[in-house]
């Protein structure tokens, strides 16, 4: 087996088996109610806002055909995704409100200090790594989102039918995370076929599988601290 | 001081910032050789690096920033790293390479030259700086294009100058020096970024404070990079 399709395999293992720790168990099974809803939205357009600083950081330290792919990729983030017609953290708040959010509710939102600690975790990585390991980092949590690599859904897919099973909400009227369920699918796509380009040796697999599971760590770190905040919520 | 008039003030002072790097020694050192083709040839692809450079800048500068400034930089990193298409327009990096042509170099001499050692120095003191907190790293890397542009540089910019120079020792005319002739219209532009940005977050003396050390520490990394190419072109024949 050749490197790439080798690593990618493991990394395709690694997003699955983020569904099988404690921590993603445990967000998943807490029951939705409208205010534990309103917490994970907010606290999604936060996590959004995270992924844009660290595609940021990604991007100033890749080499320059990567950068161009980053720049495009955040074209739909940041500017406009025309499957949406707004960018990634509009299309948050606008979500918000089947729920009863308004945007004040983003703009004055806290970050929790558990989230805290992993949005600067991912920042560090993103900023003082190898470019691989810092690209790698941000796109195993496209790739974990993408329902084509993991069995049962990614994690938009399963937070939007836990919103339509538990609050009667449908998954279409969740439109980020609706619109993720394709758009990170095609976004781990696009970033994955870097990995051919320049995977060469197994140092810089290596440097990969180091992003990889770093951010795979935090992820779950982060997920485990929303379970637990959300718990809190009654 | 109120926040406009600090901002207006703080403006004053980065022009004029801008403007003494014309009266330093590294620069007046650069500005007073004499093009040879060889030493065209190597400027031109030392700075293909010092534009790639940039782009690594402006990406860090980009993560810090709040989400509306990261839309603006994004926005400028079009014009930088793409280009546009629908005028028929280049990314710069491009444009550098194509630009080399009028001094005979092919592509392949911009892969294979390697970077001035004094350079690799500077572009690692740029990205520390561009890894600070966002609005040191922004006036960082936009004071970079305030000092290039034509509007606010008195006696023209330093794309304006290195272009007369290329057109008084080699006969190559501005408008075949398709970079620098971009440059001299689009630094213009772009250098106004800094001002968008002051109106809303340069709202107390701190934040002016940090605008300030940003694009200071920038202008010094400027000096002695020109420095350095001004000794590399008087090194080759």
């Amino acid at each position: 087996m050749d490197l790439v399709s080798d690593l990618l395999k493991t990394l395709d293992q690694m997003v699955n088996d983020q569904f099988d720790s404690v921590e993603f168990k445990n967000f998943l099974a807490v029951p939705l109610t409208l205010e534990r809803g309103r917490f994970y939205v907010i606290q999604n357009a936060l996590y959004t806002s995270n992924r844009r600083d660290c595609w940021g950081y990604v991007q100033g330290g890749a080499p320059l055909e990567v950068k161009r792919v980053i720049w495009q990729h955040e074209s739909d983030e940041l500017i406009n995704d025309p499957r949406a017609g707004m960018d990634h953290y509009a299309l948050t708040v606008k979500q918000g409100e089947v729920i009863g959010l308004k945007p004040e509710d983003f703009a004055e939102a806290e970050i929790p200090s558990m989230v805290r600690a992993c949005f600067y975790a991912w920042h560090h990585i993103a900023m003082h790594n190898h470019w691989l390991t810092a690209y790698t980092a941000s796109h195993m949590l496209e790739r974990r989102n993408n329902g084509k690599i993991v069995k049962g859904g990614g994690m938009s897919y399963r937070v939007g039918k836990k919103f339509e099973n538990e609050l009667g909400i449908n998954l279409k009227k969740m439109i980020s995370l609706d619109v993720h369920v394709v758009a990170d699918t095609e976004h781990s796509e696009n970033i994955s076929e870097m990995f051919e380009r320049y995977v060469k040796s197994a140092e810089d697999r290596d440097l990969v599988l180091k992003g990889a599971r770093d951010s795979m760590a935090i992820d779950r770190a982060y997920r485990g601290a929303l379970g637990y905040y959300m718990a809190q919520i009654h | 001081m109120g926040a406009a008039n600090g901002i207006e003030k703080m403006w004053e002072e980065l022009v004029g910032l801008c403007n003494a790097q014309f009266s330093s020694a590294p620069f007046k050192r650069l500005l007073s050789a004499k093009f040879t083709q060889a030493r065209a040839q190597q400027y031109s692809i030392q700075m293909a690096y010092y534009v790639q450079n940039r782009r690594d800048c402006w990406g860090y500068v980009q993560g810090s920033a709040p989400f509306e400034i990261k839309k603006l930089i994004w926005q400028h990193e079009e014009d930088e790293l793409i280009g546009q298409k629908a005028q028929g327009k280049v990314d710069h990096i491009t444009l550098a390479v194509q630009e080399g042509e009028v001094f005979g170099l092919s592509a392949e001499a911009f892969e294979r030259t390697a970077r001035l050692e004094g350079g690799e120095v500077c572009f690692s003191a740029w990205i520390r700086l561009a890894q600070r907190s966002w609005l040191e790293a922004i006036a960082a890397s936009a004071i970079l294009e305030m000092r290039n542009s034509g509007e606010l540089i008195e006696g023209g910019s330093l794309s304006q100058r290195i272009g007369a120079m290329f057109e008084r020792d080699l006969n190559i005319p501005m408008k075949k020096q398709i970079n620098n002739a971009e440059h001299v219209v689009m630094d213009v532009e772009h250098a106004h970024l800094l001002m968008q940005v002051a109106r809303t977050y340069a709202t107390t003396d701190s934040t002016r404070r940090a605008i300030l050390r940003g694009a200071k520490e920038s202008l010094m990394i400027d000096r002695v990079y020109r420095g350095h190419l001004g000794e590399m072109v008087e090194a080759l024949p």
